[in-house]
């Protein structure tokens, strides 16, 4: 494309902005996935859907390895990415050495509400526990295969009652660790999906929730 | 939906929009922006195209404690000098993690510069530096490399969200520079919370992308390159 006469900035500024290029292959696909088993362990529900949501925390997660965690070579502090969308410290004063990590989680949920870029939580959290109306959460697994990251969760309904799953949540926390041992945490929802069809868990029976990322080209 | 005891072949239950029919609407896009002038400052080309490619080094850095903790295993990462370290990072401090601003700023990590270069490599993902990097300079095949620039922030519109970084370049060779690949190379640098040295660091690939069609920047003139990262496009 030639354009001789695009000279302004506000001209610039439009090209940047995202939107569709079409006939091209997207960047990254990302899928939420439910497999239900009863009691007797047999697989009675099955679903798989795209990944709707992801919120600006994810973004800015994103940004971490891209744009790194100082602003330059000499510049002591961290990008405004990180201070301004997480709310991470620009710099720790006190301490001659800081590191940054960071862990996820799946978090279920009963409820629904309208997607939003600054979502903290799910509508109606499902609690981890044997009470009415809670799932026991068990241990998460990542794994990764190329560019594509897979998180499972497995959880068992004790309950007598079954319970409906109709809302989903990527979770995480920011750990910033300190010379003297302290440690600072953020916790984030990155991603908020409510399945099209609920997920209903039997009673005694357990469920495997996967939410998969794949940075393919 | 229900399904018989015994179904074995779970795809007879899938949802058709399960499938990879390639109408997702995806949660995440990357573009290129490129734009050429020339040495009077009128921009002489506008380049656009998705942006394919975070490298092996992206997907590590990005995993979380959970993997290595349950696995156990370590995680390669690669420098443009093609030196590795096998990252493993934890909550305890002896454990290298990603370097944090603190006091003493003896081993930042940084977003070093957007790389071009004049080759091209058949498998993004496994590269840890581009083809044929033009180096910076105002020699036969070079550009001056500008710096990188980030915003201070995430510009949200609606519902989606999005940050670009970009770089400019001039051309002082005296003849045509063609650019046919372009990278992030950022300084990532490791260090346990509990020690001033940093356990490792380097110049790391973290996107890689070949360009749909070279770039051609004259003599005289100049190229700024954006990258533009967006959620929910």
């Amino acid at each position: 494309m030639v354009t001789p006469d695009l000279v302004s900035e506000e001209d610039i500024a439009k090209l940047i902005i995202p939107d569709d290029l079409p006939d091209e292959q997207p960047t990254f696909k990302a899928y939420v996935e439910a497999k239900v088993y009863d009691k007797e362990g047999h697989l009675i529900q099955y679903h798989r859907q795209p990944m709707r949501s992801l919120t600006q925390y994810f973004l800015a997660l994103m940004a971490i390895p891209i744009i790194g965690t100082y602003q330059g070579a000499s510049i002591n502090q961290a990008p405004g990415i990180l201070t301004n969308v997480l709310g991470l410290p620009s710099s720790e004063g006190t301490c001659y050495s800081t590191n940054i990590s960071w862990d996820w989680a799946i978090q279920l949920g009963s409820g629904t509400q309208n997607f939003s870029l600054t979502l903290t939580g799910l509508a109606a959290p499902i609690l981890n526990g044997t009470g009415t109306g809670e799932l026991a959460y068990g241990s998460l697994s990542v794994s990764y295969v190329g560019s594509t990251i897979l998180i499972s969760l497995q959880v068992s309904n004790t309950t007598s009652s079954a319970i409906s799953v109709t809302e989903i949540g990527l979770t995480g926390t920011i750990y910033i660790q300190y010379c003297n041992g302290g440690i600072s945490k953020y916790n984030f929802l990155f991603s908020y999906d409510t399945f099209s069809t609920a997920i209903s868990v039997p009673a005694l029976g357990m469920a495997i929730f996967q939410i998969t990322l794949s940075f393919t080209g | 939906m229900m399904v018989g005891k015994g179904i074995e072949d779970i795809d007879i239950s899938m949802p058709r929009d399960a499938y990879d029919i390639g109408k997702d609407t995806p949660t995440f896009r990357a573009y290129l922006t490129i734009i050429v002038r020339d040495s009077e400052g009128k921009v002489v080309k506008v380049h656009r195209q998705r942006s394919h490619s975070p490298t092996a080094n992206f997907i590590g850095l990005m995993l979380p404690l959970t993997y290595f903790n349950v696995t156990g295993n370590s995680y390669t990462i690669k420098t443009t000098g093609g030196s590795t370290y096998n990252y493993k990072p934890a909550i305890n401090v002896n454990t290298p993690c990603i370097s944090y601003p603190n006091s003493a700023n003896n081993y930042p990590s940084y977003i070093v510069m957007i790389q071009v270069g004049s080759g091209q490599q058949s498998n993004p993902y496994t590269a840890y530096s581009l083809a044929a990097p033009i180096a910076n300079g105002t020699g036969p095949g070079q550009l001056v490399y500008g710096r990188p620039s980030v915003p201070p922030n995430i510009t949200v519109s609606g519902s989606k969200a999005y940050f670009t970084i970009s770089q400019s370049f001039n051309n002082n060779s005296g003849g045509t520079v063609t650019i046919t690949e372009v990278g992030i190379v950022t300084q990532i640098a490791f260090g346990a919370s509990y020690s001033t040295g940093a356990a490792f660091s380097g110049n790391v690939l973290v996107w890689y992308d070949v360009l749909s069609s070279p770039i051609s920047v004259p003599n005289g003139g100049s190229v700024t390159i954006y990258y533009t990262f967006t959620v929910n496009p």
